[in-house]
Parts: structure tokens; C-alpha cells; sequence
């Protein structure tokens, strides 16, 4: 067959269907199966924080299913998470909203931000349980939507609280960060405050677009200020960013809230510039991770499957989707019902929620309107020897109780919602 | 002074760039008369290039940048035989098929990349330049700023100095006078594309070590080569280089001293103004009816 402009057509359009359907694991044919959605991004500026979380929770449900399920209600089911790309678009969010509910997803998880907007009116009107990675998607209209796993980016408050007290030295710090309201600024809000309450003055806040093409001029326009912090409040790019850095000779000290593909980082850079960088997000081969206080099923054996399986594809959120399924799965027990509702009441019903890092308690309604989120402990990591090591946890409910005020003020002045 | 002179080689650099992505669309358009949606894409193709072969097997990145521009240069080549030739009096049906092609290569990038975080380049040219005790170039940005410079050079010369670049030249003037004096369109149409998009190609390769590659990247290619190309003049190759290095200059200042969302914006405005004082563009000329 000759390539024709018809044939291209043809396949242009059949690109464009497959990119728009929803992935699924293997069906598990003869089985009550319960299917848990992900309306995530796997495509675009926002797939890494979307893509990893799908292949994290088909290794949890497969070592589930491998057991022989799990029993809710004296039935045994199957766990199917059933991914959908929503690419950040809110349209197709709400597409993937509809495609879900209609294939009977029992909750559907969430990165956040303005695609959990399009969809949770709907999700309150049909009684669907949602998750979502960002606490400030929840108003005191939400109640359907939970924040059980990550708390972004309240938890930025350990790292930098960390910094201050293994660095008192470092006075001064300056920012840059995405100029969206989801993420970037939100972040920089918590950074801002958390620095503030250590009393390190922020000398400068560099917001940007997605549209850089060059970081250079942003990394020397901050370090002209000569800050002994280099922070990057929540930035796709930290990779050019540190390059950059790299590439100024900077020595002062770098935090982070992420730091993913950091193999990728120490090649660009070397692994000597990149000792000793601050940020949020552990391996799950730390050792620190392998207690029995850590409520993750086997952390260990999930890292070496996720590496084995999925090379190079490992992310802030690759635990945390199935962090949120496995908190789904305890709850549904705990209420003998996958109705969303019932799972829901279960979750709530306990005042010290499993978190990954060791129970947590309810928290929001100060902040966003509704006790909705889950806040607990949180590791402090740092880049050792070339890799993320736990050097601390810290609660991020103490930090929040102490200095919500600041944090309050902080995000209202970059014109954030809070109640 | 440190910032500012980092700010002047930043803008260089960014210029190159800028220019590399920007003659390479005003070259199809001026001769072929098609608005190619699909440009940046081109760019995004010599990006992924590098990095398959380089990052992932090896290939030696000197060898790995002409492999990108022919890969890219036969994707032009392609589109202008099987998408732009047949519609060539319709150029509403080749904007249409430039964003056909858009999609067909973001999927491709998807197919051979995977879907996950965006792909990167460890610099081939790792060692740091330092003039005084201020002024600090990775030798990889000096290495792109030097070829995109070389690059523009040798267009110039080819444009100017040979009889096809006359021909090209000729057809982007008046494409049915330069038929009636026995010039092959089709055959300039190849050349025209073909080196749009090698240039393109050119530029994603060299861009590969230095940002983040994913298969959306020729988004920001595309509405940074419009603003160039409109700011220059539509049509104007010399208005295009031109524009791309006053925008670099403009937007490297603006984000250094204040930040990069400021930055997008008063770059837009750059556009606007110069579109309110004149429409044609700094070196455009108005064409009578």
C-alpha cells in the first residue's frame, strides 16, 4: 500500500483514537473484579506525575490478585485499576470521568488541580468517591474528595524545617517555581512561609511559564542575589534547573520538593554537585521504609518490581496512587462494601488514618474548609553517594499547627484560596 | 555586570535557536505559501533523534546531529510530495495537513519514547568556559551557538550566492513569473522544505542536551517561530534571524532581572506593538494588490 494522503489521514485519526482511550491491565475473566479508576494524565507536561502512579498500582494489584484478592463484604474480588489519559486537559477529564464511572470504578484517583475541578460537581451529584493528590482541590463543598496519601505541598515544611536546624548558617534563600495556582504557587506559598518561620529571608520568588526554553537566565537572574538556598518549589524542570546551576559553579545549598530521575540529573551534572540536595520523595529501598511502623505493603520488593518492570520510570507518584488504593482497599474492608459512599464513611470514621509513613490524622477544614486530607509524618531525603536516602521524618501536622498563620498569610498575598 | 554579560551570551544563544526554528518556517511559507503547523515538530524529531541514538546507543553525538537533519529533512520532504504538492492551490488544506502531520509525529514520539517523564541528554561537551571570574559558558551552549551560526551562514550563502538559492528566492517573490522563466517549482519546493526542515531538525538536535525532550516540546518551537517571524516580517529571512535574536535579547533580559512569566508577556506585547506600528513587520515590505 502506497502512502497516500488519504492513507496518512486515516492514520492520523487512529493515532488520535488511540491516544484518547483509556489503558487497562489484564482482565481477570471468571472473577468478581472491582475496578478502581485513574483519571490521570500519561501523556504530556504532566505524565510523569500521572503514568508512574497507573504502573504502581497494577504491581500492588497484581500482588493482591497474586494472593487471592481481597475479601470485602464476604465476597473475595480482584483488583483492576483502570487508567485513563486525561493528558491535563479538563475536557477530557471529564470524559474520562464519565468513561470510569460508567465501567463501574469504585473510586477514581486524581493527580489534581483544574481536572479534578471539572469533574468533582459531578462526582458529588453521583455519589463517586475521589482522590485527589493536592489538598487545595478540597472546598467545603467537596466532601466526596480526599487527599489520603500525598499532602502537597504542605509537607515542603519538613525539608526546609530540617535545612534550618542542620544548617543554621544558611540565611537566605530564593525561589523559583511553575506560575500555575496548582502547583507552582501553592508550593512557593509553603516554602515561603516554612522559611519565614525559620526566620531565612526569601530574597526573591522567580515565577515562570511552561513555555521556557533556556533556564539560564533564570538561574543566574536568581543567584545574582547570591542566596546560600537554591529552592524549587514544585518544578517539572528541576533537571535543566540544576544543570544550570551546575553550570554557575553554585556551592550553596539546594532543596527541592522533587527530585525525580535524579540518575538522569548526576549525569547531566556529576554526582559530587548533587550530594547533599534536599527534597521530599524517597527510594523504597530505603532502608528507612522497611519498619514495620511504614503502613506500605512491602516497600522493598515494590521498588525492585517497579524497576524491573517499568526501567527508568519511577516518579513522586509511582507509590502514591497505590498508596491511596491501598487505603481504598483497607477502608472497603473496614465498611464490607466497595459502594463509594460506604468506603468513604470507613475512611473517615477513623480519627488516625493509615499514611504511608505511619498513621496521620484529618486535616483541612482551617485551611481549605473540610478535615478531608490526611497529614502524618514525612521523610526528609537527601541525596547520598548518589542516592535518595531518608535522613529524618518529620510530622507535618505539628508544623501546620504551629504556623498556619504564616502559611495562611503567605498564600493569601499570592491571591490562594483559603477559608 | 555578571548578570548582564551572562545575559548577553544567553541571549545569543537563545538567538541561534530562535533563528534556526524561525527561517526554516519562513522558507516554506515564503516559497510554498503553507503555514507548517507541523514545524516545531520538526525540531521535536531532531531532539528525539539525539536522544534515541546518542543517549540510548551510544552513537556519537557528532554523528548523531546529521542523522537527526536527514531523518528531518525526509519528513519535509514527505510532507511537501504527499501533503503540500497536491494542495498546493489550497493553502487552508495544507495548514490542515501540516497539523495532521503534528499529531501523526507527537504519536510516533509517544510510540518510540514511551509516554513517561521527558527524555535527556547528558552533554556531549561537559567542560565549563570561564572569561575573567564572572562569566561562565558550558562548552555545549558555545558548541550550539557556534553550528546555529555556521548553519545561518551557510543559508545565507547559499541563498545569495548560487543559482538555486536565486531560484528559491525567485519563486518566494512571484511563483508563476519564476515558472515562466523555466524554474521547476516542484523542484524548488523540495529544496525549500527540505532545508526548513533540516534546519529544524538541526536546531532539536543541538537543543537535545540543553532542555527537557518530549513529544509536546515543538509547542513552545512553533508559537516562539510565529512571534519571530511576524516581528521580522512575513516572509523576510533577514527580518526572521533578525527578530529571533532581538526576542532572545528581550526575553532572556526580561526573565533574568524580573521573571519568566513577565517575560511571556511583554514578549507578546513585543508582537502586538510591532504589529499596531507596522503590520508588515521590522523588515517586511508591503506587497500591492
Amino acid at each position: 500500500m502506497g502512502i497516500t494522503r488519504r492513507n496518512l489521514l486515516r492514520g492520523t485519526a487512529a493515532g488520535i483514537a488511540v491516544a484518547g482511550t483509556g489503558f487497562s491491565t489484564q482482565l481477570l475473566a471468571g472473577q468478581k473484579t472491582v475496578k478502581i479508576g485513574l483519571n490521570i494524565p500519561m501523556t504530556g507536561d504532566y505524565a510523569p506525575w500521572g503514568l508512574p502512579g497507573l504502573y504502581g498500582c497494577n504491581i500492588v494489584a497484581n500482588n493482591i490478585n497474586a494472593a487471592g484478592g481481597v475479601e470485602i463484604g464476604g465476597e473475595t474480588y480482584m483488583i483492576e485499576p483502570v487508567g485513563y489519559d486525561h493528558g491535563y486537559d479538563t475536557e477530557k477529564a471529564i470524559t474520562g470521568y464519565n468513561t470510569l464511572r460508567h465501567d463501574d470504578a469504585a473510586m477514581i484517583m486524581m493527580l489534581g488541580g483544574s481536572t479534578v475541578g471539572s469533574i468533582i460537581g459531578r462526582a458529588q451529584r453521583n455519589k463517586m468517591l475521589v482522590s485527589t493528590l493536592l489538598p487545595s482541590d478540597i472546598t467545603p463543598d467537596t466532601s466526596n474528595l480526599v487527599a489520603p496519601s500525598e499532602s502537597h505541598p504542605l509537607y515542603n515544611c519538613t525539608g526546609v524545617d530540617w535545612l534550618a536546624d542542620n544548617f543554621p548558617d544558611a540565611k537566605s534563600a530564593v525561589i523559583v517555581t511553575t506560575n500555575d495556582i496548582e502547583y507552582g504557587q501553592q508550593s512557593a506559598a509553603v516554602y515561603q512561609a516554612a522559611f519565614e518561620a525559620r526566620g531565612i529571608e526569601v530574597l526573591d520568588t522567580n515565577f515562570h511559564g511552561f513555555d521556557v526554553t533556556d533556564f539560564a537566565p533564570i538561574v543566574q537572574g536568581l543567584l545574582a542575589s547570591k542566596p546560600d538556598i537554591f529552592c524549587m518549589a514544585t518544578d517539572v524542570y528541576t533537571t535543566p534547573l540544576i544543570e544550570a546551576l551546575y553550570n554557575q559553579g553554585y556551592e550553596g545549598k539546594i532543596i527541592s520538593c522533587t527530585l525525580d530521575l535524579y540518575d538522569e540529573v548526576i549525569a547531566k551534572t556529576s554526582k559530587e554537585f548533587v550530594e547533599g540536595i534536599i527534597f521530599q520523595f524517597p527510594d523504597f529501598d530505603d532502608p528507612a521504609l522497611q519498619s514495620d511502623d511504614i503502613l506500605f505493603p512491602d516497600p522493598s520488593g515494590f521498588w525492585d518490581t517497579f524497576q524491573k518492570d517499568y526501567p527508568g520510570q519511577w516518579s513522586a507518584v509511582a507509590w502514591e496512587y497505590p498508596a491511596n488504593l491501598v487505603t481504598w482497599v483497607s477502608a472497603a474492608q473496614a465498611a464490607g462494601s466497595i459502594e463509594p459512599m460506604d468506603v468513604l464513611a470507613a475512611m473517615k470514621a477513623n480519627p488516625n488514618p493509615p499514611h504511608v509513613f505511619g498513621t496521620g490524622k484529618w486535616w483541612g477544614k482551617d485551611l481549605y474548609g473540610l478535615d478531608n486530607c490526611v497529614v502524618g509524618r514525612w521523610p526528609v531525603v537527601t541525596m547520598q553517594n548518589g542516592r535518595a536516602r531518608i535522613v529524618e521524618f518529620r510530622d507535618v501536622g505539628a508544623w501546620l499547627d504551629k504556623n498556619l498563620d504564616i502559611l495562611k498569610r503567605k498564600m493569601q498575598d499570592l491571591g490562594l484560596r483559603t477559608v | 555586570m555578571e548578570l548582564f554579560l551572562q545575559s548577553i551570551v544567553n541571549s545569543l544563544i537563545q538567538g541561534g535557536f530562535f533563528a534556526l526554528w524561525a527561517v526554516g518556517l519562513v522558507l516554506i511559507f515564503g516559497v510554498m505559501g503553507v503555514v507548517n503547523f507541523a514545524h516545531g515538530e520538526l525540531v521535536m524529531v531532531g531532539a528525539y533523534t539525539v536522544w534515541l541514538l546518542h543517549a540510548q546507543n551510544d552513537v556519537p553525538f557528532l554523528i548523531a546531529i546529521p542523522v537527526a537533519i536527514i531523518i528531518a529533512m525526509m519528513i519535509g520532504l514527505v510532507m511537501e510530495r504527499f501533503l503540500f504538492r497536491p494542495n498546493r492551490t489550497d493553502p487552508l488544506a495544507g495548514l490542515i495537513c501540516s497539523i495532521g502531520v503534528l499529531f501523526i509525529l507527537q504519536v510516533i514520539a509517544h510510540e518510540v519514547g514511551g509516554t513517561g517523564p521527558a527524555k535527556q541528554v547528558a552533554p556531549p561537551f561537559n567542560q565549563i568556559v570561564e572569561i575573567g571570574e564572572s562569566l561562565r559558558i558550558p562548552m555545549q551552549r558555545l558548541f550550539s551557538l557556534g553550528v546555529a551560526i555556521a548553519s545561518l551562514g551557510v543559508l545565507w550563502f547559499f541563498l545569495t550566492k548560487t543559482k538555486l538559492g536565486w531560484a528559491l528566492r525567485a519563486v518566494a517573490l512571484d511563483r508563476e513569473a519564476s515558472a515562466l522563466q523555466g524554474i521547476n517549482i516542484n523542484r524548488i519546493s523540495m529544496i525549500a522544505i527540505g532545508v526548513g526542515a533540516a534546519m529544524a531538525g538541526l536546531a532539536g538536535a543541538l537543543m537535545a542536551p540543553l532542555q527537557n525532550i518530549t513529544p509536546h516540546m515543538g509547542h513552545n518551537v512553533i508559537i516562539t517561530a510565529f512571534i519571530v517571524t511576524i516581528v521580522g516580517g512575513v516572509g523576510s529571512l533577514s527580518g526572521a534571524v533578525a527578530a529571533a535574536f532581538i526576542y532572545a535579547a528581550f526575553h532572556t533580559f526580561v526573565t533574568a532581572y524580573f521573571n519568566g512569566t513577565v517575560a511571556t508577556i511583554c514578549g507578546l506585547l513585543i508582537m502586538v506593538v510591532v504589529l499596531i506600528i507596522k503590520p508588515t513587520g521590522i523588515m517586511g515590505v508591503k506587497v500591492s494588490e
